[in-house]
């Protein structure tokens, strides 16, 4: 199990598939742990890639700074990481909280990226957003790690994901409930509490750049994307259909293949992010479709629209 | 060597000399907070916070009791030179940077009850088979529970405003508690052949 020094801290990574291959870097969402990327490490390294995980500062095998972790540590963390990469292509993906942290990576550091791809993500705290995460905290707080994880379960994941997996609920969340501590996840969650916009650094992103946002994501709605759409100038969205704020875990199969296929667009001079809103395919490998001229992608009916 | 207790006896039981081992452990660190809690308390309140010192006390205490009569004690020699051990990492240490005896007391009690309520999950030890109606297994999630909730005062006062002077004395003495408490708590364990993941 590799390691990186973040001063005095420790951080957890893994790298796979030749080291002269085009790299993709994925960064996890707050409660998540490395492993979760096991599907999407298999099926970029079929399609030729390198792929790098890590557990972010405050979990899974990383250390757990006791009281203070900053989104600055986990963008150096990031660096870190990059750093060991190649000189090659590399494309950096992040979910939720890891897709603020690859775009905050993504504003410090463009010039060494070759793609973005921040999914269920957003660059400020809404009102909902902001009340939804306090919220998660007192239950963390108050429940722990596995009232946490029941409250996110059916926010983020479709009936259809959730329905057979009923009876053994206690199953999916073990390994998540291990591996991350209380006062670490808490740590996670307070890096927000003096975090400002990053809306207005957006613009300084200047590499091609695809968001990916589910269609009934209830946590990060749509409107979040389309802060980052507006305000990344190469950048694309892209609607995950009948999918929840956890679509990496609910559909990797297809998640994974949009991934390469980004990556495979951008190097070959195909990829052009014009600001189009486009639909994803059901399946992995299927075409993506551009969003209804004239319907608003901002309603979740097809109502005759005013936005562009 | 596993990360989790057992094997587990028949009725999915944690083993006698685990359970000893793991609750002399738990009971001696608890017991120290406990101790240096009722030390710590004014007479009388005179401040709204100090009502959690006080809830504490009892908390730490409760655990002490659950635990000598949840657990299925056998004789464990080794246990005079361990828990001797134990009660000298638990005692009062001065804290660099504090040079206020009082405050860098509380400052110190607040590193350790973070230390043993963050650091050590006692229930993550349990295997998926471990029966949830039996006493000690049923303790074991108690305490983490518990843990978890009590660990917030440590929190709320360690990331104050009253210590912002002190952050990274506070900072540093946390980090040092945490190690020793871990060193400790996989040490023991690993004696009854359980290894604690990383992280």
């Amino acid at each position: 199990m590799p390691f990186l020094a973040h001063g005095s801290y420790r951080i957890r990574y893994e790298l796979d598939g030749p080291a002269n291959a085009p790299a993709y870097v994925l960064v996890n969402g707050l409660t998540q742990y490395a492993e979760l990327w096991g599907a999407y490490r298999d099926a970029l390294l079929a399609r030729h890639f390198r792929v790098a995980t890590f557990d972010l500062l405050g979990q899974g095998a990383s250390d757990k700074p006791g009281l203070f972790i900053s989104q600055e540590d986990q963008v150096a963390a990031l660096h870190l990481l990059i750093g060991e990469l190649d000189d090659g292509p590399v494309f950096l993906s992040g979910i939720s909280f890891g897709g603020l942290i690859a775009l905050r990576y993504a504003i410090a550091h463009s010039q060494r990226l070759s793609g973005l791809v921040p999914m269920s993500c957003f660059a400020e705290l809404t009102p909902q957003l902001l009340l939804l995460g306090n919220a998660l905290r007192t239950g963390l707080i108050l429940g722990g790690t596995g009232y946490l994880q029941d409250l996110l379960l059916p926010m983020n994941l479709s009936d259809a994901w959730l329905k057979p997996l009923l009876n053994n609920l206690d199953a999916v969340k073990r390994q998540g409930w291990l591996v991350n501590d209380v006062y670490a996840l808490q740590n996670l969650m307070e890096s927000f509490l003096d975090f400002e916009p990053i809306t207005p650094r957006l613009p300084s992103i200047s590499v091609p750049t695809m968001i990916l946002n589910g269609e009934f994501d209830f946590l990060t709605p749509r409107s979040l994307h389309e802060t980052l759409r507006t305000h990344i100038p190469n950048s694309s969205l892209v609607i995950i259909p009948e999918a929840y704020h956890a679509f990496t875990l609910e559909k990797p199969a297809l998640t994974a293949d949009l991934l390469a296929r980004f990556a495979e667009d951008v190097m070959a001079g195909r990829w052009h992010g014009d600001g189009g809103v486009w639909i994803a395919p059901q399946e992995a490998g299927g075409p993506l479709t551009p969003f209804p001229a004239g319907y608003d992608h901002l309603r979740a009916i097809p109502t005759p629209g005013k936005t562009s | 060597m596993s990360e989790f207790l057992g094997p587990l006896g028949a009725g999915g039981n944690v083993p006698s000399r685990q359970q000893t081992r793991v609750a002399a452990f738990l009971v001696s660190a608890h017991g120290a907070l406990a101790r240096q809690l009722a030390f710590a308390q004014p007479g009388y309140l005179k401040a709204g916070w100090q009502a959690e010192l006080n809830a504490q006390l009892y908390r730490e205490s409760e655990i002490v009791s659950l635990l000598l009569r949840a657990t299925s004690w056998v004789p464990d020699p080794a246990l005079a030179y361990l828990f001797a051990r134990w009660e000298m990492t638990w005692l009062p240490q001065s804290i660099d940077g504090i040079p206020e005896r009082t405050l860098s007391r509380i400052v110190d009690l607040s590193t350790l009850a973070h230390a043993l309520h963050a650091a050590i999950r006692p229930a993550a030890l349990l295997p998926v088979e471990a029966n949830a109606e039996d006493p000690f297994v049923s303790a074991l999630r108690r305490i983490e529970f518990e843990s978890g909730r009590m660990l917030q005062a440590q929190i709320l006062f360690l990331k104050g405003q009253d210590l912002k002077p002190f952050r990274r004395s506070v900072s540093a003495a946390l980090e040092e508690r945490h190690a020793q408490v871990r060193r400790l708590w996989s040490e023991m364990l690993e004696e009854i052949g359980v290894s604690v993941r990383e992280g």
